[in-house]
């Protein structure tokens, strides 16, 4: 039997060695040809951490520069500081929540409106009314501002017309004269990200080319040189992103123009068209049929078609006759889809080349979001898509991303800076990060 | 009319296996000699080895053993530092034998109750692929009665009926999270049977070397309703009907082999076994779900496996009447071809290394232990379906200890 024994030894060596886990040898991160001890963002609300249309904590937790500064800390990253609500006021500037789906499928969304960071509202002669929230005072390496276009860049008063950037001024509107690119350089920092730009042409898109116009393309050419002239004047580095083409978003393709006819023809099979009112040419708009090729925004009130509208001829169905056409500001219709992609092909083509010339990595968002848009996008076994809700991709806005998309898109940019920079800041893990949530 | 296409949401496939799942655990003194005995008689684990070789068996067995299996694999994702590691978890592979024929008769019967195929891994709830795999238990019980006849002194054929009970347990996330953030689950678990055989033919040549060849049967396992369950958002629940059930068939492979067994001496016994396994008739795995939704919809996902081949030797040292020190070692292709590498089998390329101890502890009564180390090469993949990009690399302990009596 003392064999046996020696045989029991073995065995719960054998035990032990079965301890050992196997690991696979990754080359240690490196910064590779960049210093990235202090990196800041410039941006809008897709910088910001906007999503589901607002400003609040949880999205702002996993902004995309919060995702990349985070990983930047294993090859030389510092802190990176965001300019958050605090926890009573975590719901910012209230957003919408999904509460729950009628009997036909479509959602319904609920507004938040507890613990907001609301400090009061600014009339603004000749602008309107400016929300002011709860200033923050801490570091900030995430400039973003929800709604800011690069043609605001250098323009002095800007502090007092938005409210995200108010809140970051020490100053209270209306005394800033602090323009936005000053604040983002008053301090020193080795890398940036740079995605401003898309509302520059978003604007127009989601207000149906009826409520904002699209910023001329020499202007951004002229403004885009100046800021990454500036931004790269000690010799930094950085990354910048292209931008997306708007019409890859769902808030231009979840209410399409079939559906709409469709819903209508249940009731009335004798309708067989829609009516919108057109560009034509100039500032020139007249009525005329719609195709599919007219883009419907996310947020028109489909009740409103069929209503009787009072019209010199007596009362007619809204939308449904050449008289009561569906209003411009809801509907981005084809002329001002082909104007506002001749013009987002011309930003891009800035961005490109000044990037270029200044050796910076770019993010080719147009490229990759169109893609997505196209073919979908499977990562980790989840498939992504463009559609509103289901797609992962977007937030309930249908503009913004989900988390996901934050997390995706993060990936994207490390992967373009560590391209171009021979750095090897490593990825994050998707599937940490979620769609939509439901109720 | 706003409406929503809910998710294209494919609960896409899972179960699988591979060289990685056939599990080649049938005796413990088979295994010390590197999973070798096609072509050599030691005892009643000839009755999956080689049936042909059983009439052959000078005695009559009982045995049984067993061989803990600890599979540790590491996923490494693309373009990161992470480690993922599957969770310590100890399968347990069996086996059991009867053989019995009257004294020197020219037959006997036997019954072999082993598992040839199986898998548990377990990557939890919160790595990189949790929307492709959380955790699978898959197991495959077969039960063989045998017959096995002496024709000659030099030649003996056998074949046996197998009668498989196969089961599966798998879980994956499912990308839907309520309102907390928790994600999704889907829990796929049931049991069902199929059926197969056994057959070979063992001779003695003049030259000394013994010669096995054996055919075992592709076992079609069907699973005719498992219970599917689905942890989703309450307002998702519709599109994911509960109770539902799943009906799938698993082809287990036939596997075609050949062994030899050389005698340098009265304490040596060499053994050399090569197998062939058609794991091409495994081509896609398909789930189909009582209750489809617009969202649930049944999956069909190729897996388009090749054959795979195994070399194997092992040696046998008798150092007394009572002690025999084995050892063996072996290559195995892996069966999965690039771009279908699934973390539910991460396989590859193997190489494994076996050590076996005997010992007679009392008059018929042997106690054997093995002990098994397995290296799967590393592996870097792309999954076509699941776009899952990264390193895998295994190692596979397997201690094991059986008891056989004999008379």
């Amino acid at each position: 039997m003392k064999t046996l024994k020696l045989h029991i030894y073995i065995i719960a060596g054998l035990f032990l060695l079965g301890a050992c886990k196997p690991e696979i040898h990754t080359p240690k991160p490196s910064a590779g040809s960049v210093d990235f001890s202090r990196y800041i963002a410039l941006g809008n609300s897709l910088t910001a951490g906007y999503a589901d249309g607002g400003l609040y904590l949880a999205g702002q937790q996993v902004s995309y520069p919060s995702i990349i500064g985070k990983q930047m800390q294993s090859v030389g990253g510092g802190t990176f500081s965001q300019p958050l609500f605090n926890t009573a006021q975590a719901n910012g500037s209230g957003y919408l929540s999904l509460t729950g789906f009628n009997a036909d499928g479509t959602p319904i969304t609920t507004p938040v409106t507890t613990n907001l960071a609301i400090r009061g509202v600014l009339p603004v002669p000749g602008f309107g009314n400016v929300t002011l929230y709860t200033k923050y005072t801490g570091d900030i390496n995430n400039y973003g501002v929800p709604g800011i276009k690069l043609m605001h860049i250098t323009y002095a008063p800007y502090g007092n017309l938005n409210g995200y950037f108010e809140r970051l001024l020490p100053g209270n509107a209306p005394t800033n004269s602090t323009t936005y690119l000053d604040f983002v350089m008053s301090k020193p920092f080795t890398f940036f990200s740079n995605w401003l730009g898309n509302n520059d042409a978003l604007g127009y898109a989601t207000s149906g080319g009826a409520g904002d116009v699209l910023t001329d393309k020499s202007t951004f050419a002229a403004l885009y040189n100046v800021l990454i002239n500036t931004l790269t004047a000690k010799g930094q580095k950085g990354v910048v992103a292209t931008v997306p083409d708007v019409t890859s978003i769902p808030y231009f393709n979840t209410i399409t123009v079939a559906a709409i006819l469709a819903g209508v023809q249940k009731a009335n099979p004798g309708v067989k068209a829609l009516y919108i009112n057109a560009l034509v040419s100039g500032s020139t708009y007249a009525p005329r049929a719609a195709t599919t090729n007219d883009l419907v925004i996310l947020t028109f009130p489909t009740s409103k078609i069929g209503q009787p509208v009072a019209t010199p001829v007596g009362n007619l169905p809204y939308g449904l006759t050449p008289y009561t056409p569906i209003d411009n500001q809801y509907v981005l219709d084809e002329k001002e889809v082909a104007l506002t992609e001749d013009y987002v092909t011309s930003y891009n083509t800035t961005i490109k080349s000044v990037a270029a010339s200044k050796g910076l990595a770019v993010f080719d968002a147009y490229t990759f979001l169109q893609n997505i848009k196209q073919n979908g996008l499977v990562v980790n076994g989840v498939s992504v898509n463009s559609n509103y809700i289901s797609g992962g991709l977007f937030s309930l806005d249908g503009v913004h991303l989900t988390p996901r998309g934050y997390a995706i898109v993060a990936n994207e940019f490390i992967k373009a800076i560590n391209d171009k920079y021979n750095s090897s800041i490593p990825q994050v893990n998707i599937s940490d990060y979620n769609g939509v949530k439901f109720p | 009319m706003r409406k929503i296409l809910l998710l294209v949401l494919t609960i896409a496939p899972l179960l699988a296996y591979s060289q990685g799942f056939q599990v080649n655990l049938e005796g413990q003194k088979q295994i010390g000699m590197g999973h070798t005995g096609t072509g050599i008689v030691q005892d009643g684990a000839s009755v999956f080895f080689n049936p042909g070789a059983v009439a052959m068996l000078s005695e009559n067995y009982i045995q049984g053993g067993i061989s803990p299996l600890l599979f540790k694999s590491v996923f490494n994702p693309a373009g990161t530092s992470i480690q993922n590691h599957t969770s310590n978890k100890v399968a347990t592979p069996f086996q059991a034998y009867a053989v019995w024929g009257p004294k020197s008769s020219f037959w006997k019967l036997g019954i072999g109750v082993y598992t040839p195929f199986g898998g548990l891994t377990d990557w939890g709830n919160t790595w990189q692929g949790k929307y492709v795999l959380e955790s699978l238990n898959l197991k495959a019980i077969y039960i063989q009665p045998t017959l096995s006849v002496k024709l000659a002194d030099w030649m003996s054929i056998g074949g046996g009926f197998v009668y498989n009970h196969g089961s599966v347990d798998l879980t994956r996330a499912i990308p839907l999270a309520n309102s907390n953030g928790d994600v999704g689950q889907a829990r796929l678990k049931g049991s069902g049977k199929g059926y197969g055989w056994n057959a070979g033919v063992y001779f003695k040549t003049e030259a000394g070397i013994t010669i096995g060849i054996t055919h075992r049967s592709q076992v079609n396992t069907t699973i005719p309703a498992g219970d599917a369950i689905f942890t989703v958002p309450a307002s998702l629940q519709s599109s994911f009907p509960q109770p539902n059930t799943f009906r799938s068939t698993i082809p287990l492979p036939a596997t075609n082999s050949i062994g030899f067994g050389f005698y340098p001496g009265s304490k040596w016994i060499l053994a050399l076994d090569v197998n062939l396994v058609n794991w091409d008739s495994y081509k896609t795995l398909s789930f189909d779900y009582k209750t489809n939704t617009a969202v649930l919809q049944d999956t069909h996902s190729a897996r388009n496996y090749q054959q795979a081949y195994s070399l194997r030797g092992g040696a046998q040292y008798k150092a007394n009447d009572k002690l025999a020190l084995r050892f063996g070692g072996g290559y195995a292709s892996t069966a999965v071809l690039d771009g279908y590498v699934t973390p539910e089998a991460p396989d590859a390329n193997r190489v494994y290394g076996t050590l076996g101890l005997g010992y007679t502890v009392a008059k018929h009564l042997d106690i054997d232990i093995s002990f098994e180390y397995e290296h799967l090469m590393q592996r870097t993949q792309t999954n076509f379906e699941s776009q899952l990009s990264g390193t895998f690399k295994t190692d596979v302990y397997i201690p094991g200890i059986s008891l056989a009596y004999h008379w």
